[in-house]
């Protein structure tokens, strides 16, 4: 007995095609999400404007981020710090009246993480700010920015990938920045 | 193409469509979800409130303080991230660590963090002994112990009160000396399982100086250890394991450039191997307590039936020192010949030749040997300590095991009598009869100073939580030292992480509690301000030769180099006041139903039995068997042969003052007549990890003492084994004991390694 | 196929004994067996430094502990002539490490630096590395362990914590050698010098039986010390040319 096998396989066709318009729907949901929702721009407990600080007062990055020098983290400016501004500036707009409440009352504001490695990464931020890396180079035109936005993949791939670009020092070993 | 209709297919058009948008939607919908719970869970980023002082996040910071997981007060680094603190290194500046540190002192940051710790003050609802306390708040319970001391005090009954405390040096314990008289007592002891009372007072009969001196081992070259496991946790083990890796070059660490002299030899006497025999080039099993025989035996030798002790020496010839203690005569005449050889020989005693009966005349013996060879005061010797630049020693502060218990049984014996325990665990430490606990058990307040639930704690009326050490405030004047003055202070390097206190902060709130004159007399806001006034007064005393600005300056610089120095040495003429003879050693229970020697031992990785709480030490590998989370028994093969017993099975082993069950360990470094177990497990109360694991060897002992000092003979007692028939797998390293002639331990001496390049 | 041919190329060239003598440092460790007393201070400073856990006593009885650097023992002779040495065994970091070539997935590779390291993060658990491995230093995480609070405190924050199914190694305190390197950048200097930076174990090591150093730079004390009589390496039949040079206990019987 012979068997054309087209024929055999051709009984598979509705199914294959069936799962090949459910995989497509599948990955169309995905996408929708990452393009509809990317979460690259939270909204935040309190409404911050870097083009407030960083834009039209042209505050140094560093005047808040203290350590991004002389540590691996940059720092988010802690609550007194803030203060010591507001205490006098803008006390009638209402997101400084939401920093107030968090200050008298000594609570810390719980900000939501926009540029977020995984634990596993050793990023230090001194090095790359004394190699003179501009801020903006993986932080986007903050300046600009009502709200913080994550503009860079932050993948191992676009990291790695500036490191060859600068020819780092030993940029391709993977214990250079995995701990 | 052109689509066939489906026969089979009940299908309609609409309803297949209807099938094909749903089906869609449904997969669309799940890949949208899917994206949705398969991103990471968003993050907050939380600033400080107020930005620290002292760090910078990211950025590590180093503290100097001082380890007190045992006597010895090695400096050490801790270094903290983030206001937590991550490790503990020894601190290269302080003399006694030299940077170094032990398996123990590593293991600090788990007494810290320990999940068992005790975070608020508690008081007993049951009985004595059963555990069942309940939370009470500082200012309850501070309330209740200061208006009872205060009662006792104004009707002039202070007298009944008293303080047990474990190792308190420096300033702590002039605060506490001075809290005890103002309530007008002088009832005020120190008792630790592991203090050498017979060492000091054996130095005190010999070279009339009751103190610890510093023995020279990296200078000498022909050392002869009788019983002390210096490299394991006798007495100040960083500063002699330095000591003694410098003793195997031949000279100083550091001293690269500069000329060997001859790399020093080690022989070590002693009935069961300790991790110092191990590491002996010869180990020599003695009979367990005749020790002082072969000291004498060997200075016999040395003498030649001349000098001053030529009398007492006469009779210890050497087939007479062979018939005691089981050595050989050509080893005893072997010995004196290297000692007498040796350019800078060195004798010291400890271990098992101090916990016999016999314990001082044992170690008066072997003080003979550095005697006769000149050794005191000189390099490469014994060298005496000047008077330590505050506090008292360790023969001042502490008491005998049969002080110990006439001291509790005093305060039980006065009405309303109090005791305050701070910082020592004898319950676990302390031979199994029953005397200790039926006194405590009679006291009607019992106060506990404490971090952990241990089983001295079960017996207290209230608990008061206090800092461990890496929290606390402290300062440290070492002993035995480095043969010069050295203090430091121990700062607290992270904050509080519970409601807890200093010893020192509880007396002072105490008296803060207290009627008008307590107060007046105690005027110190907290201890640190207390600490500060000592060292002010020190700072004081020597403004002249100190090079500071002002008292803060000075301040400052100690706590930033973690200790504080001088660099007079005593003097100390060789001149020996003893009277030597060899006391034989006592032991409890006959030779015929108690047919093995007992010998417990400190363990490397608990000590006297305080590291068993701590994860890391319970999983740290025995060094000589590498058993982990268990107490085992040591026989010799012949013994277990005897026996018909194999590694594993248990054995009951019985003394006369009780039994306890043990799994066998065979090994060939252990006397056939002796069987020896470590200290450390069997805890009835410790906490998560120590709690009802293993036996507790001291358990069994009889309740024999030194005859001179009344110090506990924990190697008296005599035992019988008898196999139960059941057995256990150790947990243990895996791996051959045998090396198989693989060349994993180098090339056999005078070979190369094949091939000859290496590194 | 030119890809190919530099992976041939690349790997004679990789695994040729000292081509990293073209780097800058060859980290390497000398342990002097005259001074090692067995004390094991380096185990519990590995533990604390590199986050090793508390796998509980029943898995250390299936022999699932994890010690990147362990004590092992040796026994010779009998009573009363028994004799006990000790030798401290961690990752050798052989320039020719068997266990390189195991891994299906690179995850083991050799660094500029001379180590020996593992990616966590690619690993993904065929254990083919360790049973290639002829010391028996590499460890695999069967489960995820966890820390009774608030012992987790402890953690070192410069170190992952391994989860189920990867191997792990001694990694010479990776993280102390990259912090170094960073402070001498912070400082201007481009070389780190001779005692920067001390591994956990030979940092604790009371007797300083262990010597860190860069074998590259003839001057270094490990470079030095290397080179005594005294000197070998374990299993140097197997030519593995390990980083870790030992100095054999001088055996002194006559006394």
């Amino acid at each position: 007995m012979s068997v054309s096998v087209r024929e055999a396989l051709g009984a598979f066709k509705p199914a294959a095609i069936a799962v090949g318009i459910a995989l497509a729907a599948y990955i169309a949901g995905w996408v929708a999400y990452e393009v509809f929702f990317p979460g690259t721009a939270p909204v935040q407990p309190i409404e911050f404007s870097h083009v407030i600080h960083a834009g039209d007062y042209q505050i140094d990055c560093q005047y808040c981020h203290i350590y991004a020098a002389r540590s691996t983290t940059a720092g988010v400016p802690a609550v007194e710090k803030c203060m010591g501004c507001h205490k006098v500036i803008a006390t009638d707009k209402p997101e400084i009246q939401k920093l107030t409440d968090y200050w008298n009352s000594r609570q810390a504001i719980p900000w939501i993480k926009v540029h977020d490695l995984a634990d596993f990464v050793y990023f230090p931020h001194k090095r790359h700010v004394q190699a003179e890396v501009a801020c903006q180079t993986c932080h986007g035109e903050v300046q600009t920015m009502a709200r913080i936005e994550r503009v860079a993949p932050l993948s191992m791939k676009w990291c790695v990938g500036c490191h060859e670009e600068r020819e780092v020092e030993n940029g391709r070993d993977c214990w250079t920045c995995h701990k | 193409m052109a689509r066939k209709k489906n026969p089979g297919s009940k299908l309609s058009r609409r309803e297949f469509l209807a099938l094909v948008g749903t089906g869609t939607s449904v997969m669309a919908g799940a890949g949208f979800l899917t994206a949705k719970f398969s991103r990471r869970p968003v993050e907050q980023l939380i600033p400080y409130v107020v930005p620290p002082e002292d760090y910078i996040p990211g950025v590590a910071a180093y503290y100097n303080t001082v380890c007190n997981l045992c006597p010895a007060g090695c400096g050490i680094t801790v270094r903290i991230r983030e206001g937590r603190a991550k490790k503990i290194e020894g601190n290269p500046a302080h003399p006694v660590s030299q940077g170094g540190t032990c398996a123990l002192g590593q293991s600090g940051l788990q007494v810290l963090y320990n999940p068992d710790r005790l975070q608020t003050p508690v008081t007993r609802r049951g009985e004595r002994g059963t555990g069942d306390f309940h939370t009470v708040g500082w200012n309850s319970a501070l309330t209740t112990v200061a208006s009872h001391l205060d009662k006792l005090r104004l009707a002039n009954r202070g007298a009944g009160v008293g303080l047990l405390t474990g190792d308190i040096r420096g300033h702590l314990d002039d605060l506490l000396i001075q809290f005890l008289g103002l309530m007008g007592s002088g009832r005020y002891l120190q008792y630790a399982f592991t203090n050498p009372t017979n060492l000091y007072s054996a130095n005190a009969a010999s070279f009339d100086t009751a103190q610890l001196p510093y023995y020279d081992i990296a200078n000498s070259d022909f050392l002869l250890s009788f019983g002390a496991d210096f490299l394991g946790m006798w007495v100040s083990p960083v500063s002699y394991s330095r000591a003694y890796g410098d003793f195997r070059q031949g000279r100083r660490e550091g001293e690269d450039k500069g000329p060997r002299r001859q790399r020093g030899q080690l022989v070590q006497i002693e009935p069961r191997m300790s991790l110092t025999g191990a590491n002996a080039d010869i180990w020599v099993p003695a009979v367990p307590g005749t020790e002082g025989a072969l000291a004498l035996g060997i200075a016999h030798i040395i003498a030649g039936g001349a000098g001053r002790f030529a009398a007492a020496l006469a009779e210890f010839d050497p087939p007479r020192v062979a018939e005691i203690s089981g050595v050989e005569a050509s080893t005893i005449e072997r010995l004196a010949r290297s000692f007498g050889d040796a350019k800078a020989p060195l004798a010291i005693g400890g271990g098992g030749a101090a916990a016999g009966t016999n314990g001082v005349p044992n170690l008066v013996a072997i003080n003979l040997l550095n005697h006769l060879a000149g050794n005191i005061g000189r390099e490469g010797g014994v060298v005496f300590n000047p008077k330590p630049a505050f506090g008292r020693t360790g023969m001042q502060r502490h008491g005998s095991y049969l002080d110990l218990l006439a001291f509790v049984e005093e305060i039980a014996d006065v009405d309303d009598g109090v005791l305050i325990i701070a910082g020592t665990n004898p319950l676990y430490d302390f031979p199994g009869d029953e005397r200790l606990v039926r006194a405590l058990q009679r006291i009607p307040l019992v106060v506990g100073l404490s971090s952990f639930m241990d089983e001295t704690m079960q017996y207290a009326d209230i608990v008061l939580p206090v800092n461990s050490y890496l929290e606390g405030w402290g300062d440290d004047a070492p002993e035995p030292g480095v043969g010069m003055r050295v203090a430091s202070i121990s700062q607290p390097v992270v904050a509080p992480l519970y409601d807890t206190m200093d010893v020192g902060d509880v007396f002072i709130r105490l008296a803060q509690r207290m009627d008008r004159d307590m107060q007046r007399a105690m005027p110190w806001p907290d201890f640190h301000a207390y600490l500060r006034n000592a060292w002010r007064r020190m700072y004081d005393k020597r403004r002249d030769k100190l090079d500071y600005v002002d008292f803060d300056a000075f301040w400052t610089a100690v706590l930033e180099a973690g200790v504080w120095g001088e660099t007079r040495r005593a003097s100390q003429r060789n001149e020996f006041h003893a009277q030597v003879d060899y006391e034989p050693p006592v032991h409890a229970g006959n030779d015929v139903d108690y047919p093995w020697y007992f010998q417990p031992f400190v363990s490397q990785g608990f000590f006297d039995g305080r590291g068993a709480n701590l994860p890391w030490q319970q999983e740290l590998p025995d060094p000589m068997t590498s058993i982990v989370y268990g107490s085992w028994i040591e026989l010799n093969p012949r013994t277990a042969n005897e026996l018909g017993v194999d590694e594993g099975d248990i054995l009951e082993v019985s003394s006369p003052a009780g039994s306890l069950r043990a799994p066998v360990w065979i090994t060939q470094g252990i006397r056939p007549d002796t069987v020896a177990m470590p200290i450390g497990q069997g805890h009835t109360s410790f906490g998560r990890y120590a709690t009802g694991r293993g036996a507790n060897p001291l358990s069994i002992l009889s309740a024999q003492v030194d005859s001179r000092t009344g110090a506990f003979a924990w190697g008296a007692t005599r035992v019988n084994l008898t196999p139960t028939g059941e057995r256990i797998r150790f947990v243990k390293t895996g791996g051959w004991s045998r090396t198989l002639d693989r060349q994993i331990l180098g090339p056999r001496s005078g070979e190369t390694q094949e091939g000859g390049d290496h590194g | 196929m030119s890809l190919i041919k530099d992976l041939f190329t690349n790997w004679s060239v990789w695994r040729r004994p000292g081509y990293f003598e073209s780097f800058d440092y060859s980290w390497g460790m000398v342990i002097d067996l005259d001074r090692c007393t067995g004390c094991e201070a380096c185990v519990v400073a590995c533990t604390a430094e590199n986050n090793l856990p508390i796998v509980g006593e029943k898995r250390f009885s299936e022999n699932r502990e994890i010690k990147w650097i362990r004590i092992e023992r040796y026994w010779s002779g009998e009573y009363p002539n028994a004799k006990l040495s000790f030798i401290p065994m961690l990752c050798q970091h052989c320039d020719q490490a068997p266990c390189e070539i195991a891994c299906p997935v690179s995850a083991t590779y050799h660094n500029q630096d001379g180590l020996n390291t593992q990616i966590y993060n690619r690993c993904i658990g065929t254990r083919t590395c360790a049973v290639y491995c002829p010391y028996e230093v590499r460890f695999f995480n069967w489960f995820s362990y966890t820390w009774d609070a608030p012992l987790e405190q402890q953690l070192n924050p410069d170190v992952t914590v391994r989860e189920k199914g990867v191997m792990e190694k001694c990694t010479f305190c990776i993280q102390r050698i990259r912090e170094a390197k960073d402070h001498a950048k912070d400082d201007g200097r481009r070389r780190l010098r001779e005692g920067d930076i001390q591994p956990a174990c030979a940092q604790a090591c009371p007797t300083k039986a262990i010597v860190f150093g860069d074998r590259n730079d003839p001057d270094s004390q490990v470079a030095q010390m290397a080179s005594d009589a005294r000197g070998y390496t374990v299993l140097k039949e197997l030519n593995t040319s390990p980083s870790i040079v030992y100095l054999r206990r001088v055996d002194q019987e006559h006394v």
